[in-house]
């Protein structure tokens, strides 16, 4: 079995996995206002990255980016336990969130949340689960 | 290339700080006037000017959207004729194009034409094995298209 040309595919993905990311991040941030969020932002980046999978192989992803995803799950868990708890310290109940509206350089009138904080670990925690799935699923023979 | 287009934007900022007015009217005037400074200084650069190679892009756009006008239209003829008489077939054309990009955007082109399909590429990238709806008639036709499409591209990347 002759290993086909792949060359068309892997041009193709290497420009729009830049733009596939990009809308992810977006898709992140839209999260409050606008429909987006977390989960489909993290599942949106898991899909850039099973793209590269397709197109390349899995040890080729492995030196373009060396995660350890099952350390990013962690993480990501960590980060969405330690913003809960963070509320207990102001003598309020688990997990409530507080915001305030900051004057930021260049982005003016932004309201900060700390929503967006466990926003991150459940992103975090996405990206590693898919990526565990898929790469524990490819790597069995 | 990309130092000229990274220069211009350079020349971009330092007019909005001459001018001190950081909005967007004044950076395009800081990137035309830029523009015009770099056309000037021509002489001293390596490349040639990258605003030809911008030029070269659009009209390989324009190109591309014309054939595809045409080629739909010659579908649409030999899906509403009564008689089909196609000849189907598949026919090596060898790439003059070296870069992997250069050999994908040819390949996406010839596909999206509708009438031919690239099929294969092979393994030094030099030949691409295209599946042509009718093979007889069309071939010679289909090797001047592809001159188009191909000398474009290298218009682009030269």
């Amino acid at each position: 079995m002759k290993k086909p040309n792949d060359v068309i595919l892997q041009t193709v993905t290497t420009v729009i996995s830049f733009i596939i990311i990009l809308f992810s991040i977006n898709l992140f941030f839209a999260g409050h206002y606008t429909p987006g969020g977390g989960f489909i932002g993290g599942l949106m980046t898991a899909a850039a990255l099973v793209l590269l999978l397709l197109a390349y192989d899995v040890k080729t992803l492995n030196t373009i980016l060396p995660f350890d995803y099952r350390m990013m799950t962690a993480a990501g868990l960590l980060i969405a336990v330690l913003t809960g708890a963070g509320a207990l310290l102001f003598n309020q109940p688990f997990l409530t969130h507080a915001y305030d509206y900051f004057n930021l350089p260049l982005l003016g009138e932004t309201s900060l949340h700390t929503a967006v904080l466990f926003d991150i670990g459940v992103y975090l925690v996405v990206i590693g689960v898919t990526m565990t799935i898929i790469q524990t699923i490819g790597e069995s023979e | 290339m990309a130092f000229q287009v990274l220069l211009n934007f350079f020349l971009a900022f330092l007019w909005m700080f001459l001018t001190s007015s950081f909005t967007l009217s004044s950076f395009i005037i800081g990137y035309f006037l830029g523009l015009l400074v770099i056309f000037a200084m021509r002489r001293f650069f390596q490349t040639r000017l990258y605003i030809l190679r911008v030029w070269a892009v659009i009209k390989l756009t324009v190109l591309f959207i014309i054939e595809l006008i045409k080629a739909n239209i010659e579908v649409l003829a030999i899906v509403l004729r009564p008689k089909m008489d196609l000849k189907p077939g598949v026919f090596k054309y060898d790439t003059k194009l070296e870069r992997e990009w250069e050999v994908t955007l040819l390949s996406l082109l010839i596909t999206l034409t509708p009438g031919t399909l690239v099929m294969d590429v092979s393994d030094d990238n030099g030949t691409l094995y295209i599946h042509a709806l009718n093979a007889s008639d069309i071939k010679g036709n289909v090797s001047s298209i592809r001159e188009g499409f191909e000398k474009a591209i290298m218009e682009v990347s030269r």
